[in-house]
């Protein structure tokens, strides 16, 4: 997928393979890949959280009020930030799993609550202008290039590797989302396990409202409203299974760059923006029912199909 | 009610239960049945769909409660009222749909809910050498069986395998003194049946007692010690291997002996 994006910006447009656009790839990068860190976990437990945007938002503009009205220290302030995130995925988490709603329902609800509180704070108004350390996060360049957002990105979805692999919050997010039945038998607290990973995403979606701030130098209550499908959609592209217990640390990084190639290579060509959001959704349900082909369970999944095409050569 | 004598005999059998009563509603599912079990017996339960088989050990394994009767083990009065309880006095269940999380290896199933950790920087990250190694020597010198591969999925190894890893796992998870099998060569070929047979035989020597629930006579003849047959939630006879025949079974199944004259 990303050879096939690669041949053809090959032909359309070599300017897509400098090292600036690049960096500018990773920089748009950066937010999906905290997000959908966190968002590999919730999926992987058979969960989702449609709330993302709004709680990067509401967090976003909490840090800001507090910077701009109240003169917090900044690092005080993106500390708060990110634990409104922790609070509002743990109601998430809650909603789902005391209150017994269904995820889409329950997050597409606090996606309401999380959106209006925003709102209701913000009162209409941009806020902008903030501290150095907070734009150096969110547009700061390590040695004129790297961008600080993206070297945090990394570091998150490498921290998640681990959690997946070493820890057991991923292996009883595999757990509950491949047999929850068997789960709960083995005396996993289920409820408490998906109540830490919706806090986790919660408190990612915090950073990532730092993120968007930092970059913008600017932050309202609107934004961050885009970000949830494209993380959802970056995270399923990447190999983890939406109905859960099968996910990969690796392939959201993958799917992440890979979403965020597409987008910027739409920009590239110059479509018409608004052209480019019809496109960037087709995109998505290309790859993901690329994706769901390879996963089907008739055909063992991609490791399947591998292992067939090895088979049948020797 | 009649209170048994409260004491604790030291030659008690390792499971009692005394006339045990289950209903749903107006439906007597198991209406007042007994049986003992000896350490490393194998008791097999025989009888038609809706005999009360099913209901009788999920008594014993905590899902469904007991409305009537008493369990004992080791002749101590013991109560199960959840899952819970029941794997805590050693009772493991293995069903048919074996209860693997397909996306974990075997190591990752038979430890699962009690991992093995490993302190690093003062924090706790799961040791999945030291389980995959664990799991590998428990399958192979409890269960009899080596994985070709040990970090493959659960879901790509076969039927007998995946039984592997679950009786691994109920051998693991507690100080296991009972396994309920429910059609534990239901699903399998000739081959893999084999050698379920023959790790039930390895189960017992080490002292494990079996109930296994089964609808094919023969591997119920090749493992089991006594078998009970049910019908209409009673226990209409209890047979010994070496002295009845599957002929005389399949009379008591099907109800050509007349258990309720005499």
């Amino acid at each position: 997928m990303i050879m096939a994006l690669c041949l053809v910006m090959a032909f359309a447009d070599l300017r897509f393979f400098r090292v600036q656009n690049l960096m500018i790839i990773l920089q748009d990068a950066s937010i999906f890949l905290v997000l959908a860190m966190g968002m590999t976990l919730v999926i992987t437990g058979r969960g989702i959280d449609l709330s993302v945007g709004s709680v990067a938002a509401l967090s976003a503009v909490i840090m800001a009020m507090l910077i701009k009205d109240v003169g917090f220290n900044v690092f005080v302030a993106m500390a708060v930030a990110i634990l409104v995130g922790v609070a509002c995925g743990s109601v998430n988490g809650f909603v789902v799993t005391k209150l017994r709603v269904p995820d889409l329902i329950a997050t597409l609800s606090t996606d309401l609550v999380f959106r209006g509180l925003a709102l209701v704070l913000a009162a209409g108004m941009v806020l902008a202008r903030f501290p150095d350390p907070l734009t150096w996060i969110g547009r700061g360049r390590i040695f004129d290039l790297l961008p600080v957002a993206a070297v945090i990105g990394v570091i998150a979805i490498a921290v998640g590797y681990v959690l997946y692999r070493y820890t057991p919050l991923g292996r009883y997010a595999v757990a509950i989302g491949g047999n929850t039945e068997a789960a709960l038998l083995t005396g996993i607290d289920v409820h408490r396990h998906k109540i830490y990973q919706y806090m986790l995403l919660g408190g990612l979606a915090g950073l990532a409202g730092i993120l968007l701030t930092g970059r913008l130098n600017a932050i309202q209550a609107t934004a961050g409203m885009g970000l949830t499908l494209h993380t959802i959609a970056a995270v399923v592209v990447g190999g983890t299974s939406l109905f859960g217990g099968r996910g990969s640390m690796t392939g959201t990084l993958v799917g992440v760059l890979l979403l965020s190639m597409v987008v910027n290579a739409l920009v590239m060509l110059r479509l018409d923006f608004f052209w480019q959001q019809v496109a960037a959704g087709l995109i998505i349900i290309t790859s993901v029912a690329f994706y769901a082909a390879l996963q089907d369970p008739s055909t063992g999944g991609l490791s399947g199909l591998l292992r067939r095409a090895r088979s049948g050569r020797s | 009610m009649n209170q048994p004598p409260p004491s604790v005999r030291s030659d008690a059998p390792l499971l009692e239960m005394h006339s045990i009563a289950k209903h749903f509603g107006g439906v007597m599912a198991v209406a007042g049945v007994s049986l003992h079990l000896a350490a490393g017996e194998a008791l097999a339960i025989v009888g038609d769909n809706g005999a009360g088989k099913s209901t009788l050990i999920k008594v014993l394994t905590g899902v469904h409660e007991l409305d009537e009767g008493e369990i004992r083990m080791e002749g101590r009065l013991v109560s199960i009222t959840n899952k819970r309880q029941s794997r805590q006095l050693g009772i493991e269940a293995v069903y048919q749909d074996l209860g693997l999380v397909d996306s974990l290896d075997a190591a990752g199933n038979v430890f699962l809910g009690h991992e093995l950790k490993r302190r690093v920087l003062g924090l706790n990250f799961l040791d999945n050498d030291r389980m995959a190694r664990e799991a590998a020597r428990v399958l192979r010198e409890e269960v009899g069986i080596e994985l070709e591969d040990i970090h493959v999925a659960t879901h790509h190894l076969s039927g007998g395998e995946r039984q592997a890893v679950a009786i691994a796992r109920a051998i693991y998870a507690t100080d296991l003194k009972i396994l309920v099998m429910d059609e534990p060569t239901a699903a399998l070929g000739p081959e893999e049946t084999r050698n379920t047979l023959a790790l039930m035989q390895n189960l017992k020597s080490q002292g494990i007692a079996l109930i296994v629930i089964s609808h094919n006579l023969d591997h119920v003849f090749r493992v089991a010690d006594r078998v009970m047959v049910m019908r209409a939630g009673r226990a209409v006879a209890t047979l010994d291997r070496r002295s009845a025949t599957k002929q005389d079974v399949l009379a008591y199944i099907v109800d050509a002996v007349d258990t309720e004259a005499a």
